[in-house]
């Protein structure tokens, strides 16, 4: 009889802990799904104002978490410019004035091509993780899916202006909505993904959305069109010439 | 006398005075004159004074330290690439000797702060916060929490305008950010521990303290700092000994005192004693028409009585002398009740004017809200002097056409 409770107890311990997997490597999992070891994405970025919309087609490139080459494509008026990340480091090019400039840490809080993210939401990385207390604070199912949603509080010395994040991750590691609330308990902005489809034979949500909660006429839309994931870079891509030279 | 002909100074000052008060409306209103102008002039001075003074103290308030030693490029590039390790040796010897009374170490580095609504560029001060105090810091101007309470302290203390164009306040975290010497983005999380209130806004909007350590961390620089901030207590006498600093610091760095530092408080406190001059010679200028007016009247007036007194005997230099002892007269009775008046007006406003009507467009200037008008002795003999030497200068002139007539033209003048 005791024999059996204690296997019965067991069998809900592990039962449990496979249910509840660990927070911090979910949201990694999830960081790598949508990044995979290597990428191309081509996408269209719009911004949307209150009076005024106005995209931008553009490809990009990643390898790994520290690499990532991104160039617009149209319209004409944009075409090539071009940012480059590397190990923390970024550059962008303007063919107009045919200069790389290094991004210096006064300007990373600025917008991103005149997007509602800024040099710093694109920049950040995979490590600013270990910067964060996450919890798991609820399993959900939705259409179909379990939907992990966690709860991440930076560091007393890290680098987040937020008082807390909250991450809904689908278990198939397609990162459903990124909550970024104030020290207040105010909730400032969301990144949002709908519209969710194969690509590459991975879910991929082709519609991400950077929204701040009290400009409700204002928003950042990245579409993906298309991407492929583990794909035979060349080795100079992520290099300060390929991003002034596309050659391809 | 050397002249036993001579009349006596007696008669001429009698004869002078007499004549004064013959047109006594004329006379009256001429004083008036005289009386407003050295008033006015005495009173611009005062004010003028009074901000000036009150610019300097509070320019050299903002960041202590009137003697100053950096790294040769960090005046031109204040990058923290531009920095210098810790006094030692022959600078720290001098250093701890008077007349310095106080020094400090301070890092110091544009950087950006954030919150979770807005950014700004800022002035990041690595600062050894006992070392502050002694140097200047008024912990009475921390308004809400705390100033930082060691050298290694993991908090940060904004202004009360960067507080709030942060939209952030006492207690929450903020990301502060710069470069390290490598060129790398060095940031990192700090909780606003206090707010501090200046007199200037500019100043509450670009001072960030944190602690020397912290920052120092942060950047990746062991020891390293931007700059020695020195003071000793007067600094008006700067010049007696900031080269003795230079000298201890070596060619290797640049010492420079607030003069230097702040070119424009330093230019603006060698010009106010030019400028009040300038003022007070205009004034003057305007003042000395109407004297000259006057006195070519009163001796107009009295060519007959001239050209007898002349004809019985009296020398045409004494004439000059009796217009000219008229004149000294009104000027001195004018600078008298000018200057008495002057000092009735600016005493009782020494405690402050309040201009904060206009405050926004003086703090430009990095003016307060508050003039101080200052009565100095060296404005009111100054403004005398002026008055006296001009306004007899511009006498001459119809004391030396009175001198001039011809006894018997003068005499059948109708």
């Amino acid at each position: 009889m005791f024999r059996i409770t204690s296997v019965i107890t067991l069998i809900v311990l592990s039962w449990q802990t496979v249910a509840q997997p660990e927070p911090r490597e979910l949201i990694e999992k999830a960081m790598d799904h949508w990044r995979g070891l290597t990428s191309y994405t081509e996408m269209t970025l719009i911004i949307h104002r209150p009076k005024w919309e106005r995209s931008m087609s553009m490809q990009s490139w990643t390898q790994g978490a520290e690499q990532s080459l991104v160039r617009v494509t149209a319209p004409v008026k944009d075409a090539g410019n071009g940012t480059l990340l590397k190990d923390k480091n970024m550059w962008t090019y303007a063919p107009k004035i045919n200069r790389v400039i290094k991004i210096p840490s006064s300007m990373m809080n600025q917008s991103w091509m005149g997007s509602d993210l800024s040099n710093n939401d694109i920049s950040k990385s995979t490590d600013i993780i270990d910067q964060y207390d996450h919890t798991l604070l609820e399993t959900k199912e939705v259409e179909g899916h379990t939907v992990y949603v966690i709860q991440s509080i930076p560091h007393e010395d890290a680098a987040v202006v937020w008082g807390k994040e909250i991450h809904s991750i689908r278990d198939d590691y397609v990162m459903l909505e990124e909550q970024f609330w104030d020290q207040d308990g105010v909730l400032v902005k969301t990144f949002s993904a709908s519209d969710i489809k194969e690509f590459d034979g991975r879910s991929v949500a082709a519609i991400m959305r950077m929204q701040e909660v009290d400009k409700p006429g204002q928003w950042t839309e990245m579409r993906v069109d298309d991407t492929h994931f583990d794909i035979d870079l060349p080795a100079n891509l992520f290099t300060l010439s390929s991003l002034r030279n596309p050659r391809r | 006398m050397a002249d036993k002909h001579s009349p006596s100074a007696g008669i001429l000052a009698t004869l002078a005075w007499r004549n004064l008060w013959r047109n006594y409306r004329r006379t009256l209103i001429m004083l008036t004159a005289i009386v407003v102008g050295v008033w006015a002039m005495i009173l611009f001075s005062a004010m003028m004074r009074g901000m000036l003074d009150e610019m300097v103290q509070a320019g050299l308030r903002v960041l202590p330290g009137e003697v100053q030693v950096h790294h040769p490029d960090y005046q031109d590039d204040p990058s923290v690439v531009n920095s210098m390790s810790a006094p030692k040796g022959k600078l720290l010897q001098v250093l701890n000797t008077p007349p310095v009374t106080a020094w400090t170490t301070r890092l110091k580095v544009p950087g950006m702060i954030s919150s979770e609504r807005d950014n700004r560029g800022v002035l990041l001060l690595g600062v050894d916060p006992a070392g502050e105090i002694a140097l200047g810091f008024d912990p009475g101007d921390i308004v809400q929490g705390r100033f930082l309470e060691s050298a290694d302290d993991k908090g940060i203390v904004i202004g009360r305008k960067l507080a709030e164009r942060l939209e952030t306040r006492l207690g929450k975290r903020v990301v502060i950010m710069s470069q390290n010497p490598y060129n790398d983005v060095a940031d990192r999380g700090v909780r606003i521990v206090g707010i501090y209130r200046a007199r200037l806004q500019a100043t509450e909007e670009l001072f960030v303290y944190t602690s020397r350590a912290l920052l120092q961390k942060m950047l990746e620089v062991e020891d390293e700092i931007s700059e020695v901030a020195i003071t000793a207590d007067n600094y008006e006498h700067v010049d007696a000994w900031w080269r003795d600093i230079d000298a201890a610091a070596g060619p290797d760095l640049d010492t420079q005192p607030w003069t230097v530092l702040d070119a424009y408080l330093g230019s603006m406190y060698e010009i106010q004693g030019t400028m009040n001059v300038i003022i007070m010679v205009i004034i003057f200028i305007a003042l000395s028409f109407g004297l000259v007016n006057t006195l070519v009247m009163a001796v107009f007036e009295r060519v007959r009585e001239i050209g007898l007194m002349m004809a019985l005997g009296m020398r045409p230099q004494w004439i000059m002398y009796q217009v000219l002892l008229e004149s000294l007269m009104l000027l001195s009775l004018g600078l008298v009740i000018g200057n008495a008046l002057a000092t009735a007006t600016v005493l009782p406003l020494e405690s402050g004017i309040d201009i904060s009507v206009v405050g926004d467009g003086l703090e430009m200037y990095g003016m307060g809200a508050t003039l101080y008008p200052t009565l100095a002795l060296e404005d009111m003999l100054m403004s005398t002097l002026i008055v006296l030497v001009l306004g007899l200068l511009a006498s001459l002139i119809p004391a030396w056409r009175a001198s001039r007539y011809n006894p018997v033209e003068a005499l059948t003048k109708t």
